[in-house]
């Protein structure tokens, strides 16, 4: 297990890079480090690495502080983003060297640099030298590299944000599989949502310096602590309509500014919510959580199309509401056009409602 | 804005070709994606547009007026490239602003037009500082602030988003369609990701090999690609390809492939004629399903299985072929567990085997 405690990392004078965060990092799980460019991903792994120290706080190991460790000494196996392949040998001989360092036999050297070199599609590539390779051959022998050896923990750094889509998709489920295999414990950096999701045993979403939530992808994708969780996990990213309460009964109504009804909850699921002037209160759906409705649906919201995306598969409608702009998909066979007034159909308890972006309550999907 | 036409045009550096006598029409407005893996010629195309390289062979018309012979600057063309190469030296103001103080622009219009386009690229924290401290996202959305500012006949787009989260990619995305939407310039946007390629563009032009595969709406390229290379670089998560042998029996033609044979329906007929033989079955992963429920079933084990929350992708190994299907979050077997998978076979492609060879140089 490893622990960061409070650990603040400042570059230079005034480029703060993590702002006193914590974090835990359990034995053989996958641990998914998501968020923007500039989040501060990369100084975590190079902090577990030893590669940056912390400005202050403590990096623990079982327990115990391993500040004073020197990297080498710490069997941390790490692809870096920019690769650093050693230019003047082969790839072959890129994936053997963390396995010469540890004395390993030809014969096993030989058996792992196939293996590893099948699962990661560049087998054929084992002769050549890193200088004639694509970004995407590189950054391959570069975890590849990482892989290849037992250790203590894998730090992977956007391991796969230079391959295609296809080559990504498939080199994921290796990647999965290897990991559940060994049983390691793996730290792995991505900007995207779907990487994050598909492997992450639990996920942490960074933002500026700062963990904002960390969970399994269920928690993240149905249980969003905070409208930038909310908007940041799951793709396409989550709507938001900006709404006010109606107090009544054993119900409070969730309405536009307009007066158009958007949800209506159980007090008791919103017993969160202040009653205070001036706050933003926002209800949040992803877009197959609502669809276009047909003639005879209650509740609908009306709005026009502001803009239609193709992903193949769905289409999704981005339909002005006010001031808002929400996702809706629909079935690729629909006939709809820019500029058309469409009603959004709601299961008035699909919701997740925020007040000044914090999470007030989620009501889970309804079949 | 302008229309654009090519005729046989060729790019050839030294002895390599890169792009073999294209043809291509794009309309005045129009916004066409150009989608390839690296290497297929889509930027040396977009950059002979651009009057960036010279052209080799063939021609290019704006509007009709052949313009090989005329200037980069003269071309009214606005660019954005990968490599945003931004002024090291000068705020990112002064980045964004550069174009418009070269064209003689009074000071109070560059600062609107300046202030507008930061505002919607969420620049607008920035503008005082250098390029130096930006991340590799920030200085992106100032490489593409500094093209959009000047409001171009063409606009070229090289791979614009392709470094940003998952929520600044549809921010951006959804912020260049509505800007073609309201302003309509003809668009290019080179791309090697497919979603972004079906999301953004009126058409499709899909490359490999120096050669335009196929020129379509995404719907076309998505539903009917018209050979395996475009069926397997468009649309996420990738198709599953299986080889297959077809052959016509005396129920007439039928495929088979991990040892299972099926009646092919009437719509493959004559694609089945044309191969007749070995080839290549192509099956997207939304259109398989575990369980029994069709005519075609295949026996597998279950690799790895992903739970994207939405929709479970479940790998399936079958014989020596790993199948990807899309299902319900609530699907969940274990690994190594055997499954029945099903497929739909009114979605059944069909290729010959000999254009297996371009996907599978996808992964080198």
């Amino acid at each position: 297990m490893y622990e960061l405690k409070s650990v603040h990392k400042r570059y230079g004078l005034s480029k703060v890079a993590l702002r006193k965060i914590d974090l835990t990092v359990r034995d053989r799980e996958f641990l998914v480090i998501y968020g923007p460019a500039g989040a501060g991903k990369s100084t975590i792994l190079n902090i577990l690495a030893g590669i940056a120290r912390p400005t202050s706080g403590d990096v623990l190991r079982d327990g115990e502080s391993i500040m004073h460790v020197p990297p080498e000494k710490r069997d941390a196996a790490m692809a870096f983003e920019n690769y650093a392949l050693y230019s003047h040998i082969s790839v072959g001989e890129n994936l053997a060297f963390p396995l010469h360092a540890r004395g390993m036999n030809r014969a096993d050297i030989d058996q792992r640099v196939k293996r590893i070199s099948g699962i990661l599609g560049i087998g054929h590539l084992l002769d050549r030298r890193p200088g004639f390779l694509s970004g995407g051959q590189r950054q391959r022998v570069a975890l590849g590299r990482a892989i290849i050896r037992p250790a203590d923990i894998y730090l992977l750094d956007e391991p796969v944000g230079h391959l295609d889509a296809k080559l990504r998709h498939k080199i994921r489920a290796e990647l999965k599989a290897l990991a559940e295999d060994l049983s390691a414990t793996v730290v792995f950096t991505t900007t995207s949502s779907r990487e994050a999701l598909a492997l992450g045993d639990r996920v942490a979403v960074l933002n500026s310096g700062r963990i904002e939530q960390i969970g399994t992808p269920a928690d993240l994708y149905h249980r969003p602590a905070n409208a930038f969780v909310a908007s940041f996990v799951g793709d396409p990213p989550m709507s938001f309509i900006s709404v006010e309460p109606r107090r009544g009964g054993d119900r409070v109504a969730f309405v536009t500014p307009d007066g158009m009804p958007v949800a209506a909850l159980a007090t008791d699921a919103v017993a969160g919510l202040r009653d205070e002037p001036g706050s933003t209160i926002q209800v949040g759906f992803r877009s197959n959580e609502v669809r276009l409705a047909e003639a005879g649906d209650p509740g609908t919201l009306r709005g026009r199309v502001d803009v239609i995306e193709n992903l193949g598969y769905v289409k999704i409608a981005l339909v002005g509401i006010g001031s808002d702009q929400v996702s809706v998909s629909f079935p690729t066979g629909k006939r709809l056009s820019v500029g058309e007034t469409v009603a959004i159909a709601f299961p008035r308890d699909a919701v997740h409602l925020f007040q000044n972006a914090r999470a007030i309550a989620h009501a889970a999907p309804s079949a | 804005m302008a229309s654009i036409r090519a005729e046989k045009l060729v790019k050839r550096y030294g002895a390599v070709k890169a792009v073999h006598g294209i043809d291509f029409e794009i309309a005045d407005g129009e916004f066409v994606a150009i989608l390839g893996p690296s290497g297929c010629g889509k930027s040396s195309t977009m950059r002979m547009i651009a009057g960036l390289e010279p052209i080799s062979e063939g021609a290019i018309y704006f509007d009709g007026k052949r313009i090989n012979d005329v200037r980069a600057r003269d071309r009214n063309v606005a660019m954005s490239f990968e490599s945003y190469a931004l002024y090291p030296t000068i705020s990112i103001y002064e980045n964004i602003a550069f174009p418009l103080r070269a064209a003689g622009m009074d000071n109070a219009e560059i600062d609107r037009r300046v202030r507008d386009i930061a505002g919607k690229m969420e620049l607008t924290a920035l503008l005082s500082q250098k390029p130096q401290g930006l991340s590799s996202g920030q200085a992106q959305r100032v490489g593409l602030a500094r093209a959009l500012v000047r409001k171009p006949a063409v606009f070229l787009l090289d791979e614009p988003i392709s470094h940003l989260d998952t929520r600044q990619r549809y921010r951006m995305r959804r912020f260049i369609k509505s800007l073609h939407q309201e302003f309509n310039y003809t668009m290019i946007y080179v791309t090697h990701d497919q979603e972004e390629a079906l999301a953004l563009a009126d058409r499709v032009m899909v490359m490999s090999d120096g050669e335009i595969q196929q020129m379509a709406t995404p719907d076309e390229v998505y539903a009917r690609p018209r050979n395996a290379f475009v069926a397997g670089f468009v649309g996420e998560p990738p198709i599953n390809f299986v080889d297959c042998y077809v052959e016509n029996g005396t129920g007439g033609w039928t495929v088979s492939f991990e040892g299972q044979r099926l009646a092919l329906p009437e719509r493959l007929s004559k694609a089945a004629e044309r191969i007749g033989g070995e080839g290549l079955a192509a099956i997207r992963p939304h259109f398989l399903s575990l369980g029994d429920t069709s005519p075609l079933t295949l026996q597998g084990k279950v690799f790895v299985t992903e739970e994207l929350q939405d929709q479970n992708l479940i790998f399936v190994d079958v014989g020596g072929t790993r199948f990807t299907l899309v299902a319900h979050p609530t699907v969940t077997p274990r690994r190594c567990e055997t499954v029945t998978v099903s497929i739909d076979p009114e979605h059944l492609l069909l290729f010959p085997r000999s254009e297996a060879r371009k996907f599978e140089d996808l992964a080198a």
